[in-house]
């Protein structure tokens, strides 16, 4: 080892770059022996050839080039006008009004928090009455959905668009309705019982 | 001679055991499956093969037809990395 070394330190600058070519070429062969490895397995397995198929059906898949169409070659704007089914109130709502319907149905984000303030708010009077709060919850829920039934045919009639104020409103008169005795022991949102007195129905 | 021939042993027993050897390996793997040149390689097995018929193909003759091809296609900056890292490796080594 103690010789090696020293004739290692003796090293001049050619023979390194020779080495170093050599330990270059070697890991090359090396790569490429794996690849032939790689490639005769997968010869003898049956599974090299399954990637190309014949031309008739490369033609069926080639990728489209024309204007007004995708690369599928199907009309790129045939989803402008689809409507969805609102999986909360089952109403069907165009696409592009999908998501902020949904974001006031379910009661998420921004501009629903006072909507979902307020089911919190019921939701924790249920609990304090202690009664079968399962029924109450299911109580709750049973208004969620006929609310969608029943106004649907209203909603037709006066106006398309599944307007976020609007529901909000009659949700909030549907529930002062409902049970406007519960809100009143609740002393912790003032501002939710003036708003609901705002619009007696 | 046989001086430097023990010394290049002893200069290749170093990169494996430092693990440096395999590293490369990998390092040049990766940079030829970037720069297509596997796809490139493998392609020209395929003709290999069609050549000599699917069941008569041995390794011994994939190695010969494709080693030469493979070595050529090594990207210029793929190699100069390596050996970047291979004098990197040397002069650490070979002064100790």
């Amino acid at each position: 080892m103690k010789m090696e070394e020293v004739s290692m330190s003796s090293l001049d600058n050619s023979k390194l770059e020779g080495l170093a070519q050599d330990i270059l070429s070697d890991l090359v062969e090396d790569a490429c022996l794996g690849l032939c490895f790689e490639v005769h397995r997968a010869v003898k397995q049956g599974y090299f050839f399954l990637d190309d198929t014949d031309q008739e059906s490369m033609r069926d898949f080639e990728i489209v080039d024309q204007p007004g169409l995708d690369v599928f070659g199907q009309v790129y704007n045939q989803w402008k006008n689809k409507e969805c089914v609102c999986p909360n109130c089952s109403r069907s709502i165009a696409a592009s009004r999908f998501a902020p319907h949904l974001e006031k149905c379910l009661g998420m984000g921004r501009n629903s928090s006072r909507i979902a303030n307020r089911r919190i708010v019921t939701g924790n009077n249920t609990n304090n009455k202690s009664e079968s709060d399962q029924e109450d919850n299911d109580d709750v829920n049973d208004n969620d959905w006929s609310y969608g039934a029943e106004k649907k045919a209203k909603k037709r009639k006066s106006d398309k668009n599944p307007n976020s104020p609007r529901r909000s409103k009659s949700f909030k008169h549907k529930n002062s309705m409902m049970g406007p005795r519960h809100r009143m022991d609740n002393q912790e949102s003032p501002r939710m019982l003036m708003k609901d007195e705002a619009f007696p129905q | 001679m046989s001086k430097d021939s023990q010394m290049r042993a002893a200069i290749n027993q170093k990169l494996i055991e430092m693990g440096e050897r395999e590293r490369l390996k990998e390092l040049l793997r990766a940079k030829l499956v970037e720069c297509g040149w596997k796809d490139q390689l493998k392609a020209h097995c395929k003709d290999v093969i069609k050549e000599k018929g699917l069941e008569h193909v041995t390794v011994e003759d994939l190695v010969t037809e494709v080693t030469p091809k493979g070595r050529a296609l090594v990207p210029d900056s793929v190699k100069k990395e390596l050996l970047q890292r291979i004098r990197a490796f040397l002069a650490q080594h070979a002064t100790l």
